[in-house]
């Protein structure tokens, strides 16, 4: 396929937190507010006057002070966000918008709250929402009120953020925007010859929650117009297709990894995926817009961590549907190390999804940076050969 | 001939009346290697050692078979030994547990913390007899099933107490993992490998591990039709609902907590989901909400927080209090969590009267100590009676721990509203969870109960799988060197002793005793021995 114009731009954009576009936002006079979790609505975030990071911590491979902090048996994820921190490559941050959804990212925030000097900006200031566990009515109350309190408020009150109905309406439609650029961009991969990578859809995904909207939409647009011409190549250039699913993921060479042993990554239902985080809010019929926007991310938000008997049941149900939609031959389950939640989870699909749903799965634990490629190489390409061998068997029937 | 040494003599008839003093009791001599038995008894002196005999050790004897009578009866306790791996391997070291947490104990101490074993031990017959005698796989009464609930163990039984008049609570793994891990540290490594072995890694909590395991090789009695989950203490809390549900395929109630729980605003949120509990329990049970039974049961739990405010209070500013810390830590967490039951009080009113001999009588409880201990963080469950050891090798006083300090508080019976809002607190407040969860400022509230129990030295809790403890760590460590406060990081896996070995544990406390403390041992025959293969 011919290369996208953009992607080695995007791709630079992804080396520092602190890049090229970022320092533009702020030299704009924005705030910087970063998050970590999908919890943290990063349309709240957007309002007039700032833009949210989602926070990752690039070629971070060894969190040497974080790890006197929070010790090596914790995720290497909120360790390494931390040794960024203590680095001095998050000094940009306004403000960080922190959630407890996970004990580990939340540790990662609590020291930034506890350790006021790790962050050398004035302004700094932690605020933490509480964000509940399931998805009824009393929940989207309890999360309206949360956001409501920690993140309209905290900005109102101490930056001086317009946070008004119509300033948040103003971010909803910016953010649908950008949903429906990467949407329809990621509907490239529903193709039976999809013309786009995983790769590549994952770096254009993560530029758009990496930096100001406002700043890189015009290249998202260009790219989409650039993918409606695209052709797929003549020879095809993988020999399955997978869905990729499991927890934190920012790293898009992991996704090439997966692709260069043959299985295309059509989907990406993780955190920092782009299923669930490019579905445009929806306004309804006397609804307010923060009331919108805490029903929106609450029950589009495919978490492990939510606790009701038929969500859990769902989240199998749920991969296995986007399998179908996206055409994928198997689903790759992801797990980051000291990843509780996941870990459970992984072993879960790993059984129920093949047995109830059919499709094979490939399950894998895997470090925040990628360092134990050789093995993990050896994993996918096992699968991928496992896959061909199960057509050519159908086949055969 | 030559003439007997008087003082000889004089000294051997009163360590026969009043057992050895605690520098010459060489208690380690009396272990049979590597099994962690005794090879004879300890003489604690004549009035001891038959206190001992007759009211702990024949005594409890005597009462884990009425309770069984009790209960339910020997045929339903027969039929539970034979279907479930950890009765068996759990109920006969029931006297080994109290040995090994009385060791070297004397006087009002060992009376005072013999009650609270003995009621641990009651409760536990209790609900593994219910447990049975509702178990639809060995035949038990289906309207007893039907008259059963289950929650998840960290699920607080005060929730259930609106209907105690119609149904019974009964935790899923209270018995089958807590208490069994305690009296027989090998049984709930068989459940452990149970779920690694379905594709878990090692590194999850091992407790949600082992909770997982009892479900995955069908270890659980079938006593109820429905349960309650909650999301406490942790990650791996919430993630082993997912295994429950799969493998109980049963009406579930998910209770989380917030964790955010300084905040006012999430009380109310809180409060609905306890109510939506209710409204489970209710569907589910076919039972109704009876307001005076949930006031008479509140009532009756204040009156225990109350008597344990009493206790905190001698702990902290006196040298009187007789509860070993093996016993504060275990009885305080099994009543709280457990809810309102008639054998707490029974048990309070007795410690009670010996408290109040111990405080008006001056009696030093344990006159060897060198350090006032408070341990931190959560406790290794195959080693919960080290406090014991502690004090007779080195003279350290565990004087309270964190998981005692839970629950801190009474709840409010003159009206609905007020009562539903202390309830929601009272669960956030919970055991593992209340200082580790909703901010850092939870678990740094050490340092102001290392004041108020006047204590010089922390045990802290290494939980190696524990990511919020884990996470915390280095903090931990500055503030002990800012605050000069003499730590010990006793690294542990919760209940699975093989990562860290009883042994290790030792080993550690002992070369930061030698070389940071520069002390010497009260008894060097407990510096080192082996237990590996104990109970």
């Amino acid at each position: 396929m011919r290369d996208l114009k953009h992607l080695i731009y995007f791709e630079d954009l992804l080396q520092e937190a602190h890049n090229e576009l970022v320092r533009k936002g702020k030299e704009d006079g924005n705030l910087a507010l970063g998050y970590t979790c999908y919890f943290m609505p990063e349309v709240l975030l957007d309002l007039p006057g700032c833009f949210s990071v989602r926070l990752r911590a690039p070629r971070c491979v060894s969190p040497d002070m974080a790890t006197y902090y929070m010790s090596g048996r914790t995720c290497h994820y909120g360790r390494s966000l931390f040794e960024r921190a203590l680095e001095g490559g998050f000094n940009f941050l306004d403000a960080q918008l922190a959630t407890e959804t996970c004990t580990v990212t939340c540790r990662f925030q609590e020291h930034l709250k506890a350790m006021p000097d790790v962050i050398n900006n004035v302004k700094f200031k932690v605020s933490f929402s509480d964000v509940p566990f399931k998805k009824n009515e009393n929940s989207i109350e309890h999360y309206e009120k949360q956001l409501q309190a920690h993140v309209l408020d905290f900005l109102k009150s101490e930056y001086g953020v317009d946070t008004s109905d119509e300033a948040i309406m103003r971010a909803i439609i910016a953010h649908n925007e950008v949903c429906r650029i990467i949407r329809e961009i990621g509907d490239f991969r529903k193709l039976d010859e999809p013309t786009i990578t995983g790769y590549e859809f994952a770096v254009i995904n993560l530029v758009s929650m990496c930096c100001p909207k406002y700043l890189i939409i015009d290249k998202l647009r260009e790219t989409l117009e650039e993918l409606k011409t695209r052709e797929p190549d003549q020879r095809k250039t993988y020999r399955c297709k997978v869905l990729l699913a499991g927890s934190e993921n920012d790293d898009p060479e992991f996704t090439k990894l997966i692709e260069s042993c043959g299985a295309l990554v059509v989907c990406d239902r993780y955190c920092y995926g782009a299923v669930e985080a490019r579905e445009p809010i929806e306004i309804r019929e006397g609804e307010t817009p923060l009331r919108a926007v805490a029903r929106h991310y609450l029950l589009t938000s495919q978490c492990t961590r939510f606790m009701e008997q038929d969500e859990m049941r769902y989240r199998k149900k749920r991969i296995a549907e986007l399998a179908k939609e996206y055409k994928a031959d198997g689903v790759i389950i992801l797990s980051n190390k000291f990843c509780e939640y996941w870990s459970y989870e992984r072993m879960i699909d790993t059984i129920v999804i093949p047995r109830d749903y059919g499709f094979p799965v490939c399950s894998i634990e895997k470090e925040y940076i990628n360092s134990a490629s050789g093995q993990l190489r050896t994993r996918f390409q096992a699968f991928v050969e496992s896959i061909e061998i199960k057509k050519l068997q159908e086949g055969a029937k | 001939m030559k003439k007997p040494d008087l003082n000889k003599i004089k000294k051997l008839a009163k360590d026969f009346l009043y057992g050895k003093p605690h520098g010459e009791r060489r208690l380690g001599d009396l272990y049979e290697p590597k099994t962690g038995l005794y090879k004879h008894r300890e003489w604690r002196g004549v009035k001891d050692t038959f206190y001992y005999f007759n009211n702990i050790w024949l005594y409890n004897y005597g009462m884990m078979v009425a309770d069984i009578m009790k209960y339910g009866g020997l045929i339903t306790f027969a039929k539970g030994v034979w279907r479930y791996r950890w009765v068996g391997q759990s109920y006969l070291p029931v006297m080994h547990w109290f040995d090994r947490g009385l060791e070297g104990v004397r006087g009002e101490a060992l009376r005072a913390s013999a009650w609270h074993y003995r009621a641990m031990v009651n409760q536990t017959i209790d609900q593994f007899m219910r447990m049975f005698k509702a178990d639809q796989n060995i035949g038990g009464s289906k309207d007893l099933y039907d008259r059963t609930i289950a929650h998840d163990e960290t699920v607080w039984g005060g929730v259930f107490y609106p209907y105690r008049d119609q149904l019974d609570d009964i935790p899923l793994q209270m018995i089958p993992y807590f208490v069994t891990c305690h009296v027989n540290n090998h049984t709930v490594l068989n459940y452990i490998d149970a779920t690694q072995a379905l594709g878990l890694p090692g590194d999850p909590c091992p407790m949600c591990q082992a909770e997982c395991g009892l479900m995955i090789l069908d270890d659980e009695p079938d006593y109820y039709p429905a349960f309650i989950t909650t999301n406490e203490a942790c990650d791996a809390s919430v993630a082993t609902s997912v295994i429950q549900d799969w493998m109980i395929n049963k009406p579930l109630y998910a209770m989380p907590q917030p964790m955010q729980f300084d905040d006012p605003l999430v009380q109310e949120h809180c409060a609905k989901e306890i109510e939506g509990a209710f409204r489970f329990i209710e569907e589910q049970m076919g039972v109704e909400f009876h307001w005076s039974e949930l006031v008479k049961h509140l009532e009756e739990q204040n009156e225990l927080q109350r008597f344990e405010w009493e206790k905190w209070d001698v702990a902290a500013n006196t040298p009187y209090y007789p509860i070993t810390g093996t016993a504060q830590a275990l009885y305080r967490i099994y009543q709280s969590q457990r809810g309102n039951r008639k054998i707490w009080h029974d048990t309070d009113k007795r410690v009670r009267k010996i408290l109040e001999k111990c405080v008006e009588q001056k009696i030093e409880t344990f006159p060897m100590t060198r350090h006032r201990v408070i341990a931190w963080s959560c406790a290794p469950l195959y080693y919960s009676h080290w406090c014991t050891w502690a004090y007779n090798c080195w003279g350290l006083n565990c004087v309270i721990n964190m998981d005692s300090l839970m629950f801190d508080m009474t709840i409010r019976t003159d009206n609905y509203d007020d009562m539903l809002l202390d309830m929601a607190r009272y669960h956030e407040w919970a055991p593992m969870r209340r200082m580790a969860v909703g901010g850092m400022q939870h678990i740094f509230e050490l340092w102001e109960n290392m004041e108020k129990f006047h204590c010089d030295m922390v045990m802290m809790y290494d939980q190696l799988q524990c990511k919020g403890m884990q996470g915390v760590h280095g903090l931990f460590e500055d503030e002990f060197r800012a605050r000069d406060i003499h730590a010990i990081w006793m690294p542990h896996s919760l209940p699975d002793k093989r990562t860290v070995s009883r042994a290790e544990i030792r080993q550690i406390i002992n070369d930061y005793m030698f070389t940071v403390m520069q002390e010497e041992p009260l008894d060097p025959s407990l510096l080192e021995f082996d237990d590996g293969e104990g109970w």
